[in-house]
């Protein structure tokens, strides 16, 4: 036991109840000390400092009667059993002022709370403190793997272990953020969302949308042909979103699927600005008429910004048929640069003569059907319902037109969207397959158990004979054949 | 360790009747005649002969055997392991199982052993073609990947703070994986997202993880992601291949610097996993300089913001077959070791996990020349390589130890991390498996305008 004999005010007071006498010393107002808050462990300098072993600390009955044997975890019930025995017996009491604060100091040599200027005020706080930290972890949750070495704390992390998770809208559960985060990113759950929310004119994707089309015209460095890409989108998505709500008859989002009504703005455009495609076979005549009327609206209500109107559209589409580094390469592919691909043959947009007109730049080196094939694959396979609806517009022969109407309305309703199922597993390998053993070939009768085990033994150290003759190594076996010798290194069986 | 219960069941080995066992040797005189064992000297359990130690004395062996030609002793080892590498027993007998089926293959390449021929066929490897949402959940079993790809992240963010426009150039294995964490990250910075180009190197070789989705649909899916966080993001990708080191990839990237060069854009190269793949020194007879000191020139030409270099800690380079077997195999028995922690035996996961790792192995040992691939280098050496490049060596900052330091945290108990100078290593059980450098240009620019005209 340590004691310090210094005495001085009370700073500190442990929060549990260590000494059961449960008396109250007043407490001074805590002055300079209240600055170390966050350093568990500033107890009284007038406090007698308890220094247990392991074992009492961790003992459950640690007050034990030396008639009986039986164990108490308090000093006043053996003092309250003692008496049954006739023996002295002395209960604490309350009002003494001799009684003093104990403090308690962490058994484990290394810790910070075996220093007495370190030690903890109650008892419970310390056995806490020494099974969290010097003990075994004991307890685990069977369903995050964590481990605890006190009960409590395990109980108490199973009151909240799985509320922090996250759920992807395809039912999926993750523990972690950056999991959930890298499967969102890949979830057909994405794509549906984002197009629900476009068509439905959802608040909070019409506000993300307006937002980035003031940041492509504003912050960006000026280099037009990258800036607009989702940007040009933008414009029409967020038009579409801002009318929708009140002039789209409910039965017209019924009639038109999902995600082919948000392609629609661009079907319009290209039916009316040229003649070259039967677009109109997506569209009902009605559905598009609407839309063309939204698009033909000089001024959306609820767009301030001038650079919007639809013809600036039209501009920035052709922006975007200026001359892009990206252009010349085989592989592309953004959102914006599908559009420029889709776009891209001049046929569609043979009237254009507005003043930020940019000479067509140098064809890719893929044929245009090549590319508007491949738009519509990504079209059908990927979330980009716009991309679908321009790379449905474009082919030129009736029957592909018939093929990709097809797509279309798999792709509209939203199911389309391919999932990898299980008909893509590969089987089990050949490796896992349940084979007879080769043991039976020797004759050994592998069940027998100990015979055979010495089969190998014996057929080890004719081996090792052989190895002895065949290689120079410094390899070999010992005379009973039980054990090899080699270099030996760290092995995995040693850890 | 669980260790496999070898009287009651019958033994579970890599294969079953393609190949005879083995005369004993005091049979060998009459070839033909196969009699069935005398003599049992001792009843010690089968078991003592599954520790590692054995296990690589008789894989190193067996190598040896193979080199010299020696037939019967490759078959005669051969087939003891089959009998003690159980392709479903604890971690150390599938490791053990895993060469095994690569010295077959081997012997039946190199013509040592005719016999095993048919066997080699049988245990091809079949690798797991991923849906993307099956490699988005297997990247994140253990912290391998997820460790380089946290502690990128966080020196990537930290380098390009400002910049409008951060063109990433991702020469990653686990095809984007990287990705979505980051552009997550991007989008929330102070001054709002940048522009972010993203140019992937598509690997023509075929190595796992394999995925069942085209580049393009990939880029598709992560555009749509990144405008879902308010990031606009032109993703573009460039089949290259490893084996000239990039060399196309690299004109390719070199031509759109050129063009952006006037923009105030951040350059990021992230190479994680994948330089292993590109051919070194021991690939060449002549002294010129190999395919990977060219690549690294070449990215340092391009005056990058920030290069990250991900790689796995362990030496496949060498010659020596056994040297490299060995080296192989004090490596490659940590995922095995870790795959114990987290994934069911029998588990559909575990088999794709595996099977990866037998490709691996089976590459390190069966292969030889511009066929073997994984060519990993320790880090020492890549740091070297780095300095002769002409590369800064940058730390990591505080906050991204601490997220991979939390990241640790959510994984099991073995795992742990190291600070080697300025460079952060994954370990586990205090073994280096996966290690993480921040590169940057070198300070003195007059110094590097006579160096790189």
């Amino acid at each position: 036991m340590v004691e310090f004999e210094n005495s001085s005010s009370m700073a500190v007071s442990a929060e549990g109840s260590v000494s059961s006498s449960g008396e109250l010393l007043t407490i001074p107002p805590v002055t300079a000390e209240k600055k170390k808050r966050n350093l568990p462990g500033m107890p009284d300098p007038d406090a007698e400092v308890i220094a247990m072993s392991p074992k009492s600390l961790l003992a459950t009955n640690r007050f034990v009667c030396e008639i009986c044997n039986k164990g108490f975890q308090r000093d006043q019930n053996l003092q309250l059993h003692r008496r049954g025995h006739n023996l002295p017996w002395k209960l604490r009491q309350r009002a003494g002022n001799e009684v003093r604060k104990r403090v308690y100091v962490c058994p484990e040599l290394t810790c910070v709370h075996h220093d007495p200027k370190r030690a903890l005020g109650d008892l419970t706080g310390i056995k806490k403190h020494f099974c969290r930290k010097h003990g075994e972890k004991k307890w685990k949750c069977e369903r995050c793997a964590k481990k605890y070495a006190v009960l409590s704390d395990w109980k108490a992390h199973l009151k909240t272990c799985g509320t922090r998770e996250y759920r992807c809208d395809c039912g999926t559960l993750f523990s972690r953020r950056d999991s959930f985060i890298t499967h969102r990113a890949f979830c057909d759950a994405l794509a549906q969302e984002s197009s629900r929310a476009q068509t439905l004119a959802v608040a909070d994707s019409e506000g993300t949308l307006t937002v980035q089309t003031v940041a492509s015209s504003s912050s960006s460095p000026p280099q037009p042909p990258l800036t607009p890409s989702t940007g040009v989108l933008s414009p029409v998505l967020s038009i579409q979103s801002s009318e929708a709500p009140e002039n789209l008859p409910a039965q017209l989002v019924h009639q038109q699927p999902v995600a082919a009504s948000s392609t629609t703005p661009a079907a319009t455009i290209t039916t009316g600005s040229s003649s070259t495609t039967g677009g109109n076979g997506l569209n009902s005549g009605g559905d598009s008429g609407v839309f063309a009327s939204i698009f033909a609206s000089s001024a959306p209500p609820g767009f301030s910004q001038p650079s919007q109107s639809p013809s600036s559209f039209s501009d920035m589409l052709c922006a975007m048929a200026s001359p892009d580094p990206y252009s010349s390469e085989p592989m592309l592919l953004s959102l914006s640069s599908s559009l420029y691909l889709s776009t891209n043959p001049s046929s569609l947009f043979p009237n254009t003569n507005h003043d930020h007109h940019h000479p067509c730049p140098p064809q890719p080196a893929l044929s245009a059907t090549a590319l508007l094939q491949k738009a519509a694959q990504m079209g059908a396979t990927g979330s980009g319902s716009f991309l679908r609806g321009l790379g449905l517009e474009l082919p030129s022969s009736s029957n592909n037109l018939v093929k990709s109407e097809n797509i279309s309305i798999e792709a509209g309703l939203g199911l389309g969207l391919p999932t990898a199922g299980p008909s893509h597993l590969l089987g089990p390998s050949s490796l896992y397959g349940n084979e007879p053993t080769t043991l039976d070939l020797l004759g050994l009768g592998m069940g027998g158990g100990g015979a055979s085990t010495a089969g190998f033994s014996a057929l080890l150290t004719s081996i090792g004979g052989g190895l002895d003759v065949a290689t120079a190594t410094a390899f070999r076996v010992n005379s009973n054949g039980d054990s090899w010798e080699g270099p030996s290194e760290r092995k995995p069986s040693l850890l | 360790m669980p260790r496999y219960d070898y009287e009651s069941r019958p033994f579970p080995t890599l294969w079953s009747n393609l190949l005879t066992p083995p005369p004993p040797f005091h049979a060998m005189t009459s070839k033909n005649h196969i009699r069935p064992w005398l003599g049992f000297s001792t009843s010690k359990a089968l078991g003592n002969f599954g520790d590692a130690n054995y296990m690589e004395q008789l894989l190193v062996h067996c190598a040896t055997a193979i080199e010299t030609n020696d037939a019967t002793l490759v078959q005669q080892i051969l087939w003891v392991l089959n009998n003690i590498a159980a392709p479903d027993g604890d971690s150390n007998q599938r490791l053990t199982c895993g060469f095994l089926r690569a010295l077959v293959t081997r012997a039946a390449r190199s013509g040592t052993c005719k016999v095993l021929m048919t066997t080699a066929a049988n245990l091809a490897i079949a690798t797991h073609k991923f849906s993307i949402i099956e490699l988005a959940g297997f990247v994140d079993l253990t912290p391998w990947h997820r460790f380089g790809f946290t502690a990128a992240n966080a020196a990537i963010l930290d380098a390009v703070e400002g910049f409008p426009v951060v063109h990433i150039v991702d020469l990653s294995l686990n095809h984007c994986m990287q990705i979505p964490t980051l552009i997550d990250s991007i989008a929330n910075r102070l001054e709002g997202p940048p522009l972010v180009r993203l140019t992937v190197a598509g690997l023509t070789e075929d190595v796992p993880p394999m995925l069942d989705l085209s580049y393009e649909e990939l880029g598709t899916k992560l555009v749509n992601f990144a405008k879902s966080r308010n990031v606009t993001m032109e993703f573009r990708v460039i089949p290259s291949s490893s084996s000239d080191g990039f060399s196309t990839f690299i004109e390719q990237i070199k031509i759109q610097n050129l063009l952006h060069s006037m923009n105030r854009e951040a350059l990021v190269i992230n190479s994680h996993m994948m330089l292993h793949y590109i051919p070194e020194e021991t690939l060449l007879s002549s002294p010129n300089a190999s395919y990977r000191t060219i690549f690294l020139e070449a990215v340092r030409s391009l005056d990058p913001t920030i290069m990250v270099l991900v790689d796995e800690d362990a030496d496949f380079t060498s010659r020596n077959l056994v040297l490299r077997l060995r080296a192989a195999f004090n490596y490659l028995w940590i995922p095995y070791d870790t795959v114990d922690t987290f994934l069911p035996r029998g588990s559909e996961q575990r088999k794709w996990y595996e099977a990866d790792l037998c490709w691996r192995i089976e590459n390190v040992v069966a292969a030889e020349g511009a066929q073997r691939v994984e060519r990993l280098e320790p880090k020492g050496r890549w740091v070297q390589r780095m300095w002769s490049a002409g590369f800064r060596r940058v730390g990591f900052n505080e906050e991204g130890v601490g997220e991979v330091r939390s990241m640790l945290d959510k994984h099991a108990a073995g795992w742990g991390l190291k600070r080697e100078e300025e460079d952060l290593v994954l370990t586990w059980k205090g073994h280096n498996v996966v290690f993480a450098t921040v590169w940057t240009e070198k300070q003195d620019e007059a110094w590097l305008g006579t160096a790189y005209i």
